[in-house]
């Protein structure tokens, strides 16, 4: 009898398993929908022009690590749009950083500096692309530098936002204990605004990896910006949806590894996963 | 007439007044407040509503300047906070960033005390309201007792003439709240110090208190002093005395509308 018991599911353990398959089936029917749609596309649309199936781009993709474009495989051509973003967004982690900190933190420093940084902010990143090329030509400097301009913004603003929302009632905490202002600052203020800074790194790393592909379309030889570019002026179709899945695959990776950061930093935020 | 005589005064206010411009219009807090605070008492403040107690509160504190009046501490007049005078929040104000322990310690920490030595002081507070075993907890893992706890233990650890604890069990349910009146008793027994408590609440001003400062409704003004030192501890809250000091006061108390 007991035996039987510890067999026979009771309702709620029941309703419960059912609800984890449901959840549990649901992504993995919505993944095959997106396949089933693409094999369509490409049975409709055939030729040279027409939309690659699976198996097309699965070879292309093989065949660019055998056989690498520009000397470059696809893991080749990902690690040096990472070298760019890299390097843009260790400037904007500490230049970012100590920006927002100080407009968020002191008044003065926020209304002489804040119409300077909404004017450069008005302005989208790409707008600035013609202006860097005739000044710094195509290398590899303004191309960091497109990235910057397009990712800094993110970082300043959620660093300033965490900043000037520092809880009373923590700071009245350093009060009573006779806090100095360098104390205020370092261990009540900025760990308070470390989630407002978390969400400035996952905003700008996304912001980056994404302006780094328009600067690498327009005039580059490596990055998977310029590999799709290629695609599209050899009219090898496959080799541009290689390149469009290899973007969004290292862009979730990039918002999964900020996540993980995150977590690891900042152990009391228990943010919900958000993918 | 001995008793009196060794009563000794470590802390008194002397009119003061609060008030504050809300939409362009004067609102008084508190009006020409006076009373003396005796050494190791508890004294307990009962107000109703959300009038003028925590703004007293937090003009003892340092935290805010009255617009009138002075305090005085220990004979010389105080402006802003003083490491003498230590405060339990009425809102936990616990750090979610830190530990217990790291929450804790935080006043040592400030006031430069090396790592080694916090440490210990920090334990034996941690120790003394029974938070063994939670130094590594976080905040948002304890329940709302214990976090108050951790908000006494930290209070403590600045070694304070003058403990204020603003309401801070206001928002406990009823069981934790009897529960934690006890522990506050058998802590300030233990620690001699001079606590100064506020609350709305009758029976917690009754069990506490060795004095009580009644104020009225707003802007709050002492109404009456209640002497309550002859009434022995323990205190049963149902027992004859209890129940007509509990209805003296509660015939005395303003309506908070």
């Amino acid at each position: 009898m007991s035996k039987e018991n510890n067999v026979v599911l009771s309702p709620a353990e029941l309703k419960e398993k059912r609800r984890k398959v449901i959840y549990a089936i649901l992504p993995v029917i919505s993944v095959a929908m997106l396949l089933g749609l693409w094999l369509l596309a490409s049975h409709f649309s055939t030729g040279a022009f027409g939309f690659p199936s699976p198996a097309d781009v699965w070879d292309r993709t093989v065949r660019l690590f055998q056989k690498p474009v520009k000397k470059l495989t696809l893991i080749g051509h990902v690690m040096v749009s990472l070298k760019r973003i890299g390097i843009a967004l260790l400037f904007d982690w500490t230049f970012g950083i100590a920006f927002g900190v100080l407009i968020g933190w002191c008044g003065k420093a926020k209304a002489f500096l804040n119409p300077m940084f909404n004017a450069f902010r008005a302005v989208p990143p790409l707008a600035w692309i013609p202006l860097v090329t005739i000044w710094f030509g195509t290398g590899e400097f303004p191309k960091i530098l497109i990235v910057i301009f397009g990712s800094l913004a993110c970082i300043v603003v959620n660093v300033q936002a965490g900043m000037s929302s520092v809880d009373k009632n923590y700071l009245d905490v350093g009060t009573i204990f006779n806090a100095s202002p360098a104390q205020r600052l370092f261990k009540i203020a900025i760990p308070s605004a470390l989630d407002a800074i978390f969400a400035g790194v996952r905003t700008s790393t996304s912001a980056a990896w994404m302006v780094v592909l328009a600067a690498e379309m327009l005039g580059a030889d490596a990055g998977v910006g310029f590999l799709i570019t290629r695609g599209m002026d050899s009219l090898d179709m496959p080799l541009v949806l290689t390149g469009m899945i290899a973007i969004g695959i290292v862009g979730s990776l990039l918002a999964i590894i900020t996540q993980y950061a995150e977590r690891l930093i900042c152990p009391w935020t228990r943010r919900k996963k958000s993918f | 007439m001995s008793v009196d005589e060794k009563k000794k005064v470590i802390l008194n206010l002397e009119n003061i007044s609060q008030s504050y411009v809300i939409k362009d219009k004067v609102k008084d807090a508190v009006e020409n407040v006076s009373f003396d605070v005796y050494d190791n008492e508890f004294l307990v403040i009962l107000g109703p509503g959300h009038c003028g107690k925590t703004v007293l509160m937090n003009i003892i504190a340092g935290l805010e300047k009255p617009v009138g009046g002075r305090v005085v501490l220990d004979g010389e007049q105080i402006n802003g906070s003083d490491s003498r005078i230590g405060m339990v929040f009425q809102s936990l104000n616990l750090m979610p960033w830190r530990t217990v322990m790291a929450n804790v310690e935080f006043g040592l920490e400030i006031s430069g005390m090396p790592k080694k030595q916090r440490r210990e002081v920090a334990q034996k507070y941690i120790d003394l309201v029974g938070l063994h075993g939670f130094e590594n907890s976080y905040p948002h893992e304890l329940s709302g007792g214990m976090k108050q706890r951790v908000g006494i233990a930290r209070a403590y650890t600045s070694n304070p003439e003058i403990l204020l604890m603003d309401e801070p069990f206001g928002q406990l349910d009823a069981q934790t709240r009897y529960a934690m009146e006890e522990e506050v008793l058998r802590i300030w027994e233990k620690e001699k110090r001079t606590v100064i408590f506020v609350t709305n609440n009758i029976e917690e001003a009754i069990y506490l208190a060795d004095r009580i400062v009644l104020l009225s409704n707003c802007p709050a003004q002492v109404k009456q002093i209640y002497d309550l030192k002859d009434l022995p501890r323990p205190r049963e809250t149902t027992s004859p005395e209890f129940l007509r000091i509990r209805t003296e006061i509660s015939d005395n108390t303003d309506l908070a509308l």
